[in-house]
C-alpha cells in the first residue's frame, strides 16, 4: 500500500511541476547528448585536438550536476512546504517517520528514473542533431542512425545518482527531524522577513552600485591590455562585483517601496500598488535567490560572450594569416623539394615566389604602443615589399591593382590596427624608410597574412626602384642580426583544400642548420649551437582543422552549460511563483470580488511574472555589456567591436528566447491557477 | 465506569520572553471508557489546543495526560507513531484524507501499516463502509465526493483499528446541515453501539448537544461542566444555550 502510494504521489508530484519534470527530463537529455559526442568515435577522429572535447564535456557535465542537484534541492523544498500536511497527516495516522521518509524517496526515485528514461531517449534524439552539427562544419559525411554509447549511458546515470544521493539524503534527515505540530500548521505561519529600515536600504542600494562601478574599473583598468591582466585584478572584481550584486537584491525591494509607495501620486495608479506590494514581499524573502540566478546569468552571459570572442578571434585570425592555402618561408630562398611534393600532390591553382625586406622598426609602431596589439608585435623590425611582388599578390586573391610613385608607400595591416594608424598619419603623414622619406598613400587591410607572415600587424609597400636603397642597408652589418630570416616566401593556392597528412608530409622537408649562439651566464660567456629550422609551412588545410575543433569545443560546450544553466534558473522562478499561486489566489480573488474584471486580472498577473522574471535578468545583462566589452579589449586582435556587440545580441536572444519559453509557460499556469474554480 | 483518559492539570504557553500566552491554564478532568465529551469554548478559548495535546500533536508545557495509565507526555520520538496508530482515531474539520488514494485505500492505509493480512482489511473495510453507508463509493478518490461522504470515509479511517480514543475537531464544521446531523448520528451510534470513546472539539451548541458532557473552556481554563444525564436532546441543547450566554464573549454564531 506504501508502494502504491509512493507511485500515485510521484505521479500527481510530476503533473504538478510538470515545468520542473522537463527541465530534468532535458538536462539529463543533455547530458546524455553531449557525452555521447564527447565519447563518439566519429567525432573523436575528427582531429587530433578532438580528445580535449571529452575532458572539457565532462567537467562542464560534472558542474552542471551539481547545478541540477540544486535546482532539484530547491524544488524539493517547496514541495515538502507544500505537502506539509500530507505528511502531517502520516505521522498523524500512525506511520513511521522511516516510513514516511521512505515514501518520499521512493516517489523521487520513482520521479528521477522517470525522467533518466526519458532523457536518455530524448538525448538519443539530440545527439543525431548534434553529431550532424560538427560533421557539417568539419564537412565531413554523416549518415544518421541508433548510436547508443555505454559509455556515455554510464556516466550519465553516474551524475544523476550524484545529483540524487545527496538531496535524497538530505530531504530524509528533514522529515525525519520535523514535528507533526509545525507542519499542519506551516501554512498560518507569516513571512520571516518584514521590510527592514528603509535608510539601510538606500544606503546598501547605493553601495551596490558603487561596487558595479568599482568593478567595471577594475575590469576596464586590467583589460585594457593582456599584459595588464593579472590573477589578483581578475579575482578583485569578480569579488567587487558579486558583492554588489547580493548587495543590490537585498536592497532593492526597500527601495522600490520608496519609490513606489511613499510617492502616493505612482502609488495610487491604476494597479500599482497592489503589484508592488505583492513584488516587494516576495521580493525580500527571495533576495538571496534572485541575487545568486543573478550572478549564475552573469556567468552565462560573460562565459558565452568570452567563448564566443574566442572563436572570433581564432577565426579572424586564421583569415588574415592564411590567405592562401600554402604558404612556406625559408631563410636560404630554397623552395625545390617543396615546390616538387606541392606539384605532386595537389592541383595547383596559382604559385609564385618572392622576398621581403627588413627596415629599422619605423615610427609607426610607436601608434601602437598604448594598444592591446603591442605585444603581438614580435620583432623590433618592419618588412617591406615591392610593388609589383604586392600586386602579384592582390591578383592571386582577386584584390585591385595598385600603383604607387617612387617617393609614395602604403601601410598594409589588419583592420583592427587600422584606426590607430590611421589616427599617427594624419598627424605625419611621412614614413622613414630606409632613411629616405616616403609619404602614405594609403591604408589597406585586406587579408594578406600580415600577422606573421608578410610583417607583424603591417607592412610597407614601396615602388620596386627604391627596393635598392633598402637592399643596400640590409647589407649593411648593423642590421645583420635583421637579416637572418624568413625572408624568402611561398604562396601557393590549389584547387582543393589540404589535409593534415599533406601538412606533415610538407613539413618534413624542411632542413635544419647549425647556429653558433654566445650566452653570457654567470658572467662566463658559453658558446653552443642550435638547431634551426632553415624554413616554416603554414597551409590553411591544416588550421582550419585546428580551428574547427577548437570552434566546436569551445562553442559546444559554452552552449551546453549556457542553456542548462539558463533552464535551472528559470525553473526554479517558475516553481517559486507557481508554488505560491495559492496564496495569490487569495489576494486575487479579493480584487475580482472588489471588482476587477478578468482580463484586468490578467495583465496584473501577466506584469507580475513578468517583472518576477526581468529582476533577476536586468543587472547581469546592464552590468555583462561593459565588462564584455572591456574583456573584448584583451581579444581585439582581429575582433572588431561590431562583433563583439553581434556576439552579445546573439547570446542574449538565445538566451531570450529559452527565458521567454519559460516566462510564458509560468503565466499561463499562473493564470490557470488563479482563475480555476472561481 | 473504568477511566480511560485523565488529564492532570495541564498548561501550555505560546510566546517569547516578553509577550506569555497561557493558551491552557490548568485544565484537569477525567474521561471514561465510552464517553463522548464535547468541549466547547470561543475562538481562542484553547480547545483546539486541549485537544493538539491529548492527540500528541502538540507538547504541553507542564502538567501530565495519561491514557490508560501510560503519560502520553513522555512518550519518545521513537514510540509516538506506533502510540498513535494504536490508541488514537482522528477526525478533522477538513477531512484530511489523503487525494492520491481511494476511499478504500483511505480507510485500509492504517490496518496495511499495522500489517493485517488482506482478507481480514477486506473484511473489516467492507463491513464498516456499509455500517457507514460509503460501500457504493468505496473505489472513488476524494475529489470525487461529497463533503458528506468524505467526513463518514474519514470517520471510517479513524475507527477501522479500533482505537481506545476518537479525538475529533470540528467534525461538523465543513459540512451542511444535513450531512452535519447524518455524522452526529454516526458518531452517536458509533459510541452507543460500539462503546467508541469521543472527544469532540466544537463551538457548535446542536452538534455539542449530541455528546453526553460538555466542557467549557474560557480562557484557558474550564469555565463549566455540564452532563446531558436522562435530558432529552432538546432540554440538553437549552441547557448548552444558557451556559453560553452566561458565557458570553464572541459566541455570536450560536444557532
Amino acid at each position: 500500500m506504501l508502494g502504491k502510494l509512493s507511485f500515485r504521489n510521484a505521479k500527481r508530484q510530476a503533473l504538478n511541476y510538470i515545468i520542473y519534470f522537463i527541465t530534468v527530463t532535458i538536462s539529463i537529455g543533455l547530458i546524455f547528448s553531449f557525452n555521447s559526442l564527447a565519447f563518439s568515435k566519429d567525432v573523436v577522429e575528427l582531429s587530433s585536438e578532438m580528445k580535449y572535447f571529452k575532458e572539457v564535456i565532462i567537467i562542464t557535465s560534472i558542474i552542471i550536476s551539481f547545478s541540477i542537484s540544486w535546482l532539484i534541492n530547491y524544488t524539493m523544498k517547496f514541495i515538502l512546504d507544500k505537502r506539509s500536511k500530507e505528511f502531517a497527516i502520516y505521522q498523524i495516522l500512525g506511520i513511521e517517520k522511516k516510513d514516511i521518509s521512505n515514501i518520499f524517496v521512493k516517489e523521487n526515485i520513482i520521479i528521477g528514473i522517470v525522467a533518466l528514461i526519458f532523457g536518455v531517449l530524448l538525448g538519443m534524439f539530440l545527439y543525431q542533431i548534434f553529431v550532424s552539427i560538427v560533421m557539417n562544419i568539419f564537412r565531413q559525411p554523416y549518415e544518421i542512425g541508433i548510436v547508443f554509447n555505454y559509455k556515455a549511458l554510464l556516466l550519465t546515470i553516474f551524475y544523476f545518482i550524484l545529483i540524487y544521493f545527496l538531496i535524497i539524503l538530505k530531504n530524509r534527515k528533514k522529515i525525519k527531524n520535523s514535528k507533526v505540530y509545525d507542519l499542519l500548521y506551516s501554512e498560518k505561519q507569516n513571512e520571516n522577513h518584514v521590510i527592514k529600515k528603509t535608510k539601510h536600504n538606500k544606503l546598501l542600494f547605493i553601495l551596490s552600485i558603487v561596487l558595479f562601478l568599482i568593478t567595471v574599473i577594475i575590469v576596464g583598468y586590467t583589460f585594457s591590455y593582456s599584459e595588464n591582466v593579472s590573477f589578483n585584478m581578475t579575482v578583485l572584481s569578480i569579488i567587487t562585483l558579486i558583492m554588489g550584486i547580493y548587495l543590490f537584491y537585498i536592497s532593492i525591494s526597500g527601495f522600490m517601496v520608496d519609490f513606489y509607495i511613499k510617492n502616493k501620486k505612482r502609488k495610487y495608479k491604476k494597479s500599482n500598488m497592489f503589484l508592488y506590494r505583492n513584488l516587494t514581499s516576495k521580493i525580500n524573502t527571495m533576495s538571496i535567490t534572485m541575487a545568486t540566478l543573478a550572478v549564475m546569468f552573469v556567468i552565462i552571459i560573460i562565459g558565452t560572450n568570452i567563448a564566443m570572442l574566442m572563436n572570433n578571434m581564432l577565426n579572424n585570425e586564421m583569415e588574415i594569416l592564411y590567405p592562401f592555402e600554402i604558404m612556406i618561408s625559408t631563410i636560404d630562398g630554397k623552395f625545390t623539394d617543396y615546390k616538387e611534393y606541392i606539384y605532386a600532390n595537389t592541383d595547383v591553382i596559382d604559385m609564385y615566389e618572392y622576398k621581403i625586406y627588413n627596415v629599422k622598426e619605423t615610427l609607426l609602431a610607436s601608434s601602437l604602443e598604448n594598444t592591446s596589439l603591442k605585444d603581438r608585435k614580435y620583432n623590433k623590425l618592419d618588412n617591406v615589399i615591392k610593388l609589383s611582388d604586392y600586386n602579384r599578390l592582390r591578383k592571386i586573391l582577386g584584390y585591385s591593382q595598385v600603383t604607387l610613385d617612387e617617393n609614395e608607400a602604403i601601410v598594409h595591416t589588419i583592420s583592427t590596427a587600422s584606426k590607430y594608424i590611421k589616427d599617427y598619419v594624419q598627424k605625419n603623414n611621412y614614413i622613414d624608410l630606409a632613411d629616405r622619406e616616403y609619404r602614405i598613400k594609403s591604408i589597406e587591410d585586406s587579408n594578406l597574412g600580415q600577422l606573421g607572415f608578410n610583417g607583424y600587424i603591417y607592412f610597407f609597400v614601396v615602388n620596386d626602384s627604391q627596393i635598392q636603397y633598402i637592399e643596400n642597408m640590409n647589407n649593411n652589418e648593423e642590421y645583420e642580426e635583421y637579416y637572418n630570416n624568413f625572408n624568402y616566401k611561398l604562396v601557393a593556392t590549389t584547387k582543393e583544400k589540404t589535409t593534415q597528412q599533406f601538412y606533415d608530409d610538407l613539413c618534413s622537408y624542411i632542413t635544419n642548420y647549425n647556429l653558433e649562439k654566445t650566452v653570457v651566464y654567470n658572467g662566463v660567456e658559453e658558446k653552443y649551437n642550435v638547431e634551426m629550422p632553415l624554413g616554416n609551412v603554414l597551409t590553411r588545410g591544416q588550421r582550419e582543422g585546428e580551428t574547427k575543433t577548437f570552434y566546436t569545443i569551445i562553442s559546444f560546450s559554452a552552449i551546453y552549460i549556457s542553456l542548462i544553466l539558463t533552464m535551472i534558473s528559470a525553473t526554479l522562478l517558475a516553481i517559486q511563483q507557481l508554488s505560491e499561486s495559492e496564496k495569490y489566489k487569495y489576494r486575487y480573488k479579493i480584487l475580482r470580488e472588489l471588482g476587477m474584471d478578468e482580463m484586468d486580472i490578467n495583465k496584473i498577473i501577466f506584469k507580475q511574472v513578468f517583472i518576477y522574471f526581468a529582476i533577476p535578468l536586468v543587472i547581469p545583462i546592464l552590468i555583462s555589456i561593459p565588462i564584455v566589452l572591456c574583456i573584448g579589449n584583451i581579444f581585439t586582435l582581429g575582433v572588431k567591436y561590431q562583433e563583439i556587440i553581434k556576439n552579445i545580441c546573439m547570446v542574449s536572444s538565445i538566451f531570450l528566447l529559452v527565458y521567454s519559453i519559460y516566462f510564458v509557460a509560468t503565466d499561463v499556469q499562473f493564470e490557470k491557477n488563479i482563475n480555476e474554480e472561481w | 465506569m473504568e477511566k480511560l483518559l485523565v488529564v492532570d492539570n495541564i498548561q501550555k504557553y505560546y510566546g517569547n520572553k516578553d509577550n506569555i500566552t497561557k493558551a491552557i491554564d490548568n485544565i484537569s478532568f477525567d474521561v471514561n471508557d465510552g464517553d463522548f465529551i464535547g468541549i466547547m469554548g470561543a475562538s481562542g478559548s484553547g480547545k483546539t489546543t486541549l485537544l493538539n495535546c491529548i492527540s500528541t500533536i502538540d507538547n504541553v508545557s507542564s502538567g501530565h495526560i495519561f491514557l490508560e495509565d501510560k503519560d502520553i507526555t513522555q512518550i519518545n520520538d521513537e514510540n509516538i507513531a506506533k502510540f498513535r496508530r494504536e490508541n488514537l482515531g482522528f477526525i478533522f474539520q477538513d477531512f484530511n484524507l489523503l487525494d492520491t488514494l481511494t476511499v478504500e485505500e483511505n480507510i485500509a492505509l492504517i490496518l496495511t501499516i499495522n500489517k493485517h493480512n488482506q482478507q481480514d482489511i477486506d473484511n473489516k473495510v467492507f463491513e464498516l463502509a456499509l455500517k457507514l453507508g460509503i460501500e457504493d463509493i468505496l473505489n472513488k478518490y476524494p475529489y470525487q465526493i461529497s463533503g458528506g461522504q468524505k467526513q463518514r470515509c474519514a470517520v471510517a479511517r479513524a475507527i477501522v483499528n479500533n482505537p481506545r480514543l476518537i479525538l475529533a475537531d470540528e467534525p461538523t464544521g465543513s459540512l451542511g446541515s444535513k450531512s452535519a446531523r447524518q455524522l452526529l448520528d454516526i458518531m452517536n451510534d458509533m459510541n452507543e453501539k460500539l462503546k467508541v470513546t469521543i472527544l469532540m472539539v466544537t463551538h457548535d451548541s446542536f452538534c455539542a448537544s449530541y455528546c453526553k458532557k460538555i466542557l467549557f473552556l474560557k480562557d484557558g481554563k474550564i469555565f463549566n461542566k455540564i452532563e446531558k444525564g436522562d435530558k432529552t436532546q432538546k432540554e440538553f441543547y437549552n441547557q448548552i444555550l444558557d451556559v453560553l450566554s452566561l458565557l458570553g464573549g464572541d459566541f455570536r454564531d450560536v444557532r
